[in-house]
């Protein structure tokens, strides 16, 4: 059996909705967070999670680090049912939520790792070690006297991090963890979870709306939405499937040339120049090129860069989320 | 068991971190004792009480050194729990419930010493019939010192309870404002509890506020003799015991029913 086991989970929450006029008390409604989700995780998989807000990303994240309790559905990590054996289980997890703290607020972050020391019952040498690898990959040797109130939001975050990670975890939930980093922050942490995984085996399941995230390090995605999933495979898979829609813009000397294309491609004037939108799929980008060139004197051409939120964006249009 | 030892340890260190504030503190708990006994003795001047006037004093000295310890809780442990980042917590290999009630115990205890030992020192040099009096006998200090012990334990386990209603309601203030006002009121920190009708004190020692400062003050004062210090002491015993169980249940029944909210 694989490392982590999902079959058939169900989660619902119960929220109060808005008082009727002329009814006493507020009506019940559930909310199914999660309907029949199944999937297998294999040890040293680094899988990146996604869906729009509200999906029921962290509602999974919190299930399978046994905070909390499903109403059916089958799940085992590395065999032990989470919230039924809680204990030795979060012994062997580490988890990173993007916009909480675990560190102490007031003291050096020092402290706060030697209170993580005695929680795991790391054994010194052990902790030592690690603690010095850590530091130096994370380069958090200068800020371990610091308090975490001194730290900036990208030191935060790799302070967190390592943190997280001293105990060894044998599986690293991730939620957001380059929310509000700046580039070189986001790039460096990047680098640290690849080196993680491909070090220690560790095992990753990332949550993000950064979709560059996902392009850095996941071999495999899953796309979660209303509580189901949607799509489970690698990420040229999904943008391939989503890839439909391209645009062009072009300037000509003359600006009253319009060029004659195939009716598939919609053209729209946009200041100085043409906007084309056009799908791969129907006429290829060198014809349309082909095309522009021909119809007169080009004075500037730009192809759009593909932009991976705008294909997700599309996918979760289509899949209506 | 090294764990706990850590927490309190780094909730300690977490306390030291604002000295100033601590400074003010002593000030400001010195004015209110001056306060409060100038008071009490121009009531003794115009009607004598059966309490004698030094008993009165120690009693509001003893109060405002520790004041920490009754009313002062832990501001992180209520926004953990409204932010959220208490999902941490219960990522930890480790007991809810033993694990903020050794927090609450680090924060009570170190605030208290740290600001009771220098006023109590102050107040032991204040001329007479001001300041605070050397205790009624050796065995009556020891005594004294194992009812505060005691009291101590209560008042976390009452603190536990309030973090407990927190996590339903979500919000500290308002069962904290309900607790803290019966706190001021029947711990004895308003009046001297040893000044309510003695119909009135039947009662309100047998509750658990009196066991927190009232009992161990009473000790100290020679108030409370040696023939009543079992029957005192079980009292005490007993509500560490119900406000532990009871608390414990409150803490597993939250933690059953717990639903984390946004992510």
């Amino acid at each position: 059996m694989s490392f982590i086991h999902v079959e058939k989970l169900h989660k619902s929450f119960t929220v109060l909705e808005k008082r009727r006029k002329g009814s006493l008390f507020r009506e019940r409604k559930t909310v199914e967070a999660l309907r029949d989700l199944s999937f297998e995780i294999g040890r040293g998989e680094l899988v990146g999670y996604i869906g729009p807000n509200g999906a029921g990303k962290s509602t999974t994240v919190k299930i399978l680090s046994g905070i909390m309790t499903p109403e059916s559905g089958e799940v085992t990590v590395g065999g032990r049912i989470p919230w039924a054996d809680r204990r030795e289980h979060v012994r062997r997890i580490g988890v990173v939520f993007g916009q909480r703290m675990q560190l102490w607020w007031d003291v050096p972050i020092l402290d706060s790792y030697l209170l993580l020391k005695d929680i795991y019952r790391i054994p010194d040498e052990k902790y030592h070690a690690r603690l010095t690898e850590l530091t130096e990959v994370l380069k958090l040797e200068e800020l371990l006297r610091t308090p975490l109130r001194l730290m900036s939001l990208g030191q935060r975050m790799r302070a967190e991090l390592c943190g997280s990670l001293l105990h060894r975890p044998e599986l690293l939930f991730l939620d957001e963890p380059t929310i509000g980093l700046d580039a070189v922050s986001k790039l460096s942490l990047r680098e640290f979870l690849k080196w993680e995984n491909e070090t220690y085996g560790t095992t990753i399941l990332l949550t993000t709306h950064d979709m560059e995230d996902i392009a850095a390090l996941c071999s495999r995605v899953m796309v979660l939405g209303h509580g189901r999933k949607l799509f489970d495979g690698n990420l040229e898979t999904l943008l391939e499937r989503y890839d439909t829609v391209r645009t062009v813009k072009a300037c000509y000397e003359n600006p009253s040339v319009m060029p004659a294309l195939p009716a598939s491609v919609t053209a729209s004037r946009e200041g100085e120049g043409i906007l084309f939108s056009y799908s791969p799929g129907e006429t290829p980008t060198a014809e349309v090129l082909r095309l522009l060139q021909a119809a007169g004197d080009l004075r500037e051409l730009t192809i759009e860069p593909q932009n991976i939120d705008h294909l997700i964006a599309a996918m979760y249009r289509e899949m209506d989320l | 068991m090294k764990a706990y030892l850590s927490v309190f340890h780094i909730r300690r260190k977490m306390e030291l971190q604002y000295r100033g504030a601590m400074l003010g503190g002593i000030l400001c708990q010195m004015f209110f004792g001056l306060i409060l006994i100038s008071l009490y003795r121009a009531l003794y001047a115009s009607k004598p009480q059966e309490l004698p006037i030094s008993h009165v004093v120690s009693y509001v000295w003893l109060q405002q050194a520790f004041f920490r310890m009754l009313l002062a809780s832990d501001p992180d442990l209520g926004d953990k729990i409204r932010t959220g980042s208490i999902s941490y917590d219960l990522c930890r290999p480790m007991d809810l419930y033993g694990f903020y009630y050794i927090r609450i115990m680090a924060q009570k205890l170190t605030g208290s010493l740290m600001r009771g030992i220098p006023m109590l020192c102050f107040a032991l040099f204040l001329p007479r019939g001001w300041g605070l009096t050397l205790p009624s006998s050796p065995p009556g200090l020891a005594i004294s010192v194992l009812a505060l012990i005691l009291g101590l334990l209560c008042v976390c386990a009452l603190e536990n309870i309030t973090m407990a209603f927190t996590m339903r309601t979500l919000d500290a203030k308002g069962v904290q404002a309900m607790l803290n006002l019966l706190m001021l009121i029947l711990a004895g920190n308003i009046l001297p509890l040893t000044l309510f009708p003695d119909s009135w004190q039947k009662v309100i020692t047998l509750l658990p506020y009196a066991q927190l400062l009232d009992a161990p003050i009473r000790f100290y004062t020679g108030e409370y003799g040696m023939d009543r210090a079992l029957r005192i002491l079980l009292v005490q015993i007993v509500w560490v015991f119900l406000l532990t169980l009871l608390g414990r249940l409150m803490w597993s029944r939250n933690q059953k029913r717990l639903i984390l909210q946004g992510g």
